[in-house]
């Protein structure tokens, strides 16, 4: 009962700052425009957050913290991660020091309404159930983990066990944008008929026409998939589609054929951009999903990701699992 | 704030973020928490390899031999966030490295802490940016 009540206030609580939220546009605060007309989304944004992205179960349907929650979160994260601290043993000392190095600070806060999932709907902050997969695609699936175990047993058959971020095609620089624990800045740059968002991890640009042009045809598939654009008052309206089949990092098992994301970038103060995406794919979940995820602005710039500097081990990733094999015979 | 208000945020924060210490990359499968190291030794160069970069180090051992030993860093925009650049630790720089050696035995370490001739520790912690001319390390 308790929980309930818990769960009917996070509802209001999250229902009031979108009505503030939508509210603000109109009156309070009116997004700059650019030199032609259109909403101004340019800069640099920084998406980090400890929110996770499905609501974890024991929080229970508790849907936005309390100041106090929200901050002892805060507190709590810095101190389990300051490398300062020697105490613990090597193994957590050194695990606190060496992860420390490449994290991202921006990420030691929930998100600033203070929710405790990304996902907004369904409600209840949880991915929705799996369709049952087919044969076919369950084949596929199976393949993919044996290439996975194959590569963590430092036994790949090939360079393609090392999968797509690996050999530098795609890491997170693709719809959904999520939070990571490291490089979350995006660049958006505006021209009459175009946006194209810039991200730093893995170093890609994605071009979203907002001229009206169709999409292309389906045959023609890329791993940033076909982004087309429309303004719907201040937000920019994303529907992007036409993802690669031989990606396997499309959330786990989303079929491309039917997987469809709209995003909505709406910039609801001076320093924030309201990132909200929704997933359709009748395939892979029995219902679609939202999230929504604010981007921060960011006065640091955005550095060049060199995903192939001094890349060499691919080769002594293949030689080394030629070398076992034959030691083993 | 009371005690019981106290716990459930406890709880809470270490639920939102589950094992937080070990989440991005554990330390235990790739380094042996039993083979601490320390040394001194000399750059030889830098690798600037994503997600991680390395430092390459030549020890000289007490019997004139020397060790070529590869040191494991943070990730390359990371580095150059904390002011961390390719000119930071030329070749030549000398370095005390304190760490854990390899599992497999290797001449391979992680890099808790990497200290400059003149004290200055690379890659502080919540204490400062990390950048190599930035003041030293607390401890």
């Amino acid at each position: 009962m308790r929980g309930r009540a818990w769960a009917l206030v996070g509802l209001v609580a999250i229902a009031s700052l979108w009505v503030v939220g939508v509210a603000g546009q109109s009156t309070a605060w009116a997004p700059p425009r650019t030199a032609w007309g259109d909403p101004d989304l340019q800069g640099i944004w920084n998406n980090a957050t400890s929110t996770p992205l499905q609501r974890p179960a024991a929080v229970g349907e508790k849907q936005v913290l309390t100041n106090d929650e929200a901050a002892e979160f805060a507190e709590g994260l810095a101190h389990d991660l300051n490398r300062d601290r020697r105490d613990g043993g090597a193994q957590i000392d050194v695990n606190r020091a060496y992860n420390e190095h490449w994290m991202d600070a921006k990420r030691l806060t929930t998100t600033a309404d203070k929710r405790t999932s990304l996902i907004v709907d369904p409600p209840d902050g949880r991915l929705p159930a799996l369709v049952p997969l087919t044969p076919e695609r369950d084949a596929i699936r199976v393949a993919r983990e044996e290439s996975a175990r194959r590569f963590n047993a430092g036994l790949p058959v090939s360079y393609l066990d090392g999968g797509l971020p690996l050999r530098c095609i795609i890491r997170t620089d693709r719809p959904p944008y999520l939070p990571t624990i490291y490089n979350n800045t995006y660049q958006i740059f505006q021209s009459p008929g175009y946006v194209v968002i810039n991200v730093e991890m893995i170093h890609s640009a994605r071009f979203i026409p907002v001229d009206g042009r169709p999409h292309v045809g389906k045959s023609l598939r890329q791993w940033l998939g076909d982004s087309r654009g429309r303004w719907d008052g201040d937000t920019l309206v994303v529907e992007t589609t036409n993802f690669r089949p031989d990606d396997g990092v499309l959330f786990g098992n989303a079929d491309a054929e039917t997987f469809r994301i709209t995003e909505r970038l709406t910039r609801v103060d001076a320093t924030t951009i309201d990132y909200t995406f929704t997933i359709e794919d009748p395939r892979t979940w029995t219902t679609p999903w939202t999230a929504m995820i604010p981007w921060n602005k960011t006065d640091e710039q955005l550095y060049e990701y060199a995903c192939h500097e001094d890349n060499f081990d691919m080769v002594h990733l293949l030689a080394g699992a030629r070398a076992r094999e034959r030691a083993k015979r | 704030m009371g005690v019981k208000r106290i716990v459930t945020a406890v709880a809470i924060g270490i639920t939102l973020l589950g094992a937080r210490v070990s989440a991005h990359h554990a330390f235990a499968a790739e380094f042996d928490a039993n083979k601490p190291v320390k040394f001194k030794g000399t750059v030889t160069k830098m690798l600037w390899v994503n997600p991680h970069a390395w430092i390459y180090v030549d020890v000289k051992k007490p019997n004139g031999q020397v060790e070529r030993w590869m040191i494991e860093a943070g990730t390359p925009n990371t580095l150059l966030r904390r002011g961390f650049t390719k000119s930071s630790l030329l070749p030549g720089t000398e370095i005390t490295v304190d760490g854990y050696q390899a599992k497999d035995g290797a001449l391979r370490a992680n890099g808790r802490d990497l200290t400059l001739p003149n004290g200055q520790t690379l890659f502080l912690g919540s204490s400062g940016t990390g950048a190599p001319n930035e003041g030293t390390s607390k401890k």
